[in-house]
């Protein structure tokens, strides 16, 4: 414990040294920092904003409130954080669906992702794995493709919802591997998983956490991951790339952001980047979010920037062909 | 571990005094913001979802678990005392608990409550105890057609509870399916009626809907005719306890309450719900006299809150045999656990038995002492009946405020709620029953999914229904329920 103080003490001093220039304007922050989160306490993109606003408390020397505005897959809490904007001190983690995908799959999300939000930095990536039940024929991703492209829709799918990250990760395996498969959309994991292992569905495209478990007690087995490489917590999955006629290239991840609002001071947003960076670079912190399933992944905010501008066109011509062909 | 071993191993492991007083905690708490209108257990745990960081996993799940079912305890205040449910469950509470209160008779019906709340949860500790491997692989063995299946039946079998008019019910589920229309389909990710408001994606938040027909309509009520209340002015100790008429009245029904909640509860999804409202229907159709229902049967107290207490108990079942929490509540308490680091699944069991065995002693020891909490209770909670209601209601609009704002934090909840109220009270004007509302609105949504979920899944071959085995029992079921049902009107008539 001793030694944790040290070194907490040692890292303030080091940051107050760093932050010495930025004391000019005002000595942000002045009150209690707010950060929306668009999904209730308790869940996954919860849980990994409270893991990194705990030290990120420390370093601001005021406390960081998490403010759970869940709904509306996650883009409430985006919603919520602008409308309490303004006073410099509220903010945002998100998962990439608000930032990437809302504006193609709803009506109005009453907000502009280039014009009303400053980006901050990427906070983790997670790949997701595609899953088959234990009992199932199919062994690996070969025998998976093949299956799959013996007739239009021979295997079922799950998925977490219409327009979910899993749902469009599984039309673009599916379009790169050139099969199609009848989409099942349930609403959460647990369904996804009650239903590989009851036999209803034939395969699922899960986050690596949900399905780890009941591959270890050997209901359910793994047959690739999306990532680039393989993914620490299960790292005997083969990565999806480059096999069973996938381009090399080929790789979907869903992701976890810290940002703001647009209006924010730039030396506040650079402030925090700063603070985020070196938090995610404790090694005590990246394997908290790995054990709930999230790989840290800082950059900078130009880099979070590109990335919702990619990831926004990759699945925009998902979702224009999921489009087409209903 | 074998079942004794596991059960003396997990006593002691919950007698430790640094895990008891976790127990006590969650229970007392529990009670507390059962009672208080609107704000469950669902808040309840997000607030504490922090505190369980300085604590073991066992003692923060023992303590979790303690606030879950012992609001089921405290719902029951609520809901008898001032027909202010913050549940569905406790809305079938309410038609008969309401009445007794209004008759003199809210010691009876608190004391009817909570004695059969406890059975109840014995009998869901000791199915958990000895089904517990059987009922998690009844849980995985249900698919959609099943469910949707089992849904249609619970529907058909309490559509006519809660009021005598079948037009004037038939009107009110039809109501409460439409309502449960709105928002995004799960099947088609289609958003309806949502008329461009982003908080209605996700649908009609259900505590608003319960909190404006029940507790918000009441109150209008109320203040528009103060003579309303005042019926229960002086109690003596005599009417604070059940004579043994009523004690006789309790016994079956809670048995009944108890084995239905025990079954439903492990199903992930809406057990809790579904069996408060099969067993309500339950007692009315083997009732004698039908017609007491509504106007003070203790039956329809002691089979629901029995029910609801065993569902509690058993919705552990796929939670930790399986690690698939059937409801956001068991999310939110598997949550606590990953932020210990455990990774919940079918080997969490095995791997920490003190955890499960642990976690079923508490059940024990918890419900106990919300029993001996309880009781001496009863006196309190009928005394504040005496506070003039127009002093007791400011506070209620608060109470039903912050519960509902506490769900998602959205003041359009708190709007929304005036709203619902406004339209509970004139539906109250016109005898209609808002509980069947409820119903249909939670079951519609899930009926509806489930249901082209299984077509979707049969590639629109409806003989799925009929295929699968758990799903012909329920459509062979409901089918004899409808048969028979037309048989007494037609007996009636011609009798």
């Amino acid at each position: 414990m001793t030694i944790i103080l040290t070194r907490r003490a040692a890292l303030s001093c080091a940051v107050a040294l760093a932050a010495f220039p930025a004391l000019a304007q005002d000595a942000w922050p002045t009150e209690p920092v707010h950060v929306f989160v668009g999904f209730p306490a308790g869940s996954s993109p919860d849980t990994l904003a409270r893991i990194i606003t705990e030290p990120l408390a420390q370093r601001l020397g005021q406390p960081v409130v998490v403010e759970n505005k869940p709904g509306a897959g996650g883009v409430i809490g985006v919603q919520q954080m602008l409308a309490s904007a303004g006073n410099g001190h509220t903010f945002g983690t998100t998962i990439n669906g608000p930032l990437t995908t809302a504006q193609r799959l709803m009506d109005d999300t009453g907000y502009d992702v280039g014009a009303d939000i400053a980006p901050v930095t990427l906070i983790a990536t997670s790949p997701l794995v595609l899953a088959v039940s234990a009992d199932s024929d199919i062994g690996d991703l070969q025998g998976f493709v093949d299956a799959a492209g013996a007739e239009p829709e021979a295997l079922t799918y799950g998925s977490v919802g219409q327009g979910s990250g899993a749902h469009l990760t599984a039309e673009l395996f599916a379009d790169e591997a050139g099969v199609s498969m009848l989409h099942i959309p349930f609403t959460s994991y647990a369904e996804v998983t009650t239903s590989i292992m009851g036999g209803e569905i034939d395969a699922g495209f899960m986050a690596p956490s949900a399905a780890m478990p009941h591959v270890e007690a050997g209901n359910m087995q793994m047959l690739g991951i999306t990532s680039a490489e393989p993914f620490p917590q299960a790292p005997d999955v083969p990565v999806m790339a480059g096999q069973a006629g996938l381009p090399d290239d080929f790789r979907a991840e869903l992701w976890n952001a810290f940002i703001a609002p647009a209006d924010t001071d730039p030396a506040v947003i650079e402030r925090l980047n700063t603070e985020l960076n070196e938090i995610l670079a404790d090694p005590e912190v990246q394997e908290k979010l790995l054990a709930i399933g999230w790989k840290a992944a800082p950059g900078t905010p130009a880099d979070l920037e590109e990335r919702i501008a990619t990831d926004t066109e990759m699945w925009g011509a998902v979702i224009d062909r999921v489009q087409d062909s209903q | 571990m074998t079942t004794w071993e596991g059960l003396l191993y997990g006593i002691g492991f919950a007698m430790q005094p640094g895990v008891l007083i976790y127990c006590i905690l969650g229970v007392v708490l529990g009670t507390f913001v059962g009672v208080l209108p609107g704000i469950g257990a669902m808040a309840a745990i997000s607030l504490l979802l922090p505190v369980t960081y300085y604590i073991t996993a066992e003692a923060a799940l023992i303590m979790l678990a303690g606030v879950y079912y012992g609001a089921q305890y405290g719902g029951a205040v609520a809901s008898i005392l001032m027909r202010l449910p913050g549940t569905p469950q406790s809305a079938v509470t309410a038609l008969d608990g309401y009445p007794m209160v209004r008759e003199g008779r809210a010691g009876v019906a608190l004391f009817a409550a909570m004695a059969s709340s406890f059975a109840g949860s014995v009998i869901g500790i000791m199915v958990l105890v000895m089904l517990a491997e059987w009922l998690s692989r009844a849980a995985t063995a249900f698919g959609a057609a099943d469910y949707a299946a089992m849904m249609i039946l619970g529907l058909v079998a309490a559509s006519t509870i809660g009021t005598d008019q079948f037009a004037k019910g038939f009107a009110m589920v039809t109501l409460g399916l439409l309502l449960g229309c709105v928002g995004t389909d799960v099947n088609s990710g289609v958003q309806r009626f949502t008329f461009g408001q982003t908080e209605f994606l996700d649908g009609i938040n259900l505590v608003a809907l319960a909190m404006g027909l029940f507790g918000v309509a009441e109150v209008i009520a109320n203040v528009r005719d103060p003579d309303r209340q005042g019926v229960v002015e002086r109690i003596g100790l005599r009417r604070l306890l059940p004579g043994r008429d009523d004690l006789r009245r309790m016994g079956w029904p809670t048995l009944r309450g108890g084995a239905l909640g025990s079954f439903f509860g492990a199903l992930p999804g809406t057990g809790s719900t579904l069996s408060s409202f099969l067993s309500y229907a339950m007692e009315r159709r083997v009732a004698r006299d039908p017609s007491r229902f509504g106007k003070g049967a203790v039956e329809g107290v002691a089979g629901p809150e029995s029910a609801n207490n065993a569902a509690a108990i058993t919705a552990f079942v796929p939670t930790l045999t399986l690690g698939i929490p059937g409801d956001p509540i068991m999310a939110l308490m598997l949550g606590a656990l990953v932020i210990h680091g455990i990774q919940p699944g079918p080997l969490m069991l095995e791997a920490r038995p003190e955890m499960f065995w642990g976690l079923v002693a508490s059940f024990g020891i918890g419900n106990l002492l919300l029993l001996i909490l309880n009781l001496p209770l009863i006196g309190i909670w009928v005394a504040m009946l005496r506070i003039p209601f127009r002093w007791l209601y400011p506070a209620i609009l608060v109470f039903v405020c912050l519960g509902v704002y506490s769900v998602r934090g959205l003041t359009f909840d708190i709007i929304a709620v005036a709203g619902i109220g406004l339209v509970g009270y004139l539906l109250a004007l016109a005898a209609f029953s808002p509980a069947l509302l409820l119903l249909g609105f939670v079951l519609g949504p899930l009926i509806e999914t489930n249901l082209r979920r299984a077509l979707l899944i049969s590639r629109g071959d409806p003989m799925v229904f009929l295929e699968r085995p758990i799903a012909a029992g329920f459509v062979v079921a409901t089918a004899a329920l409808l048969l028979l049902s037309l048989w007494q009107a037609w007996r009636r008539r011609t009798a």
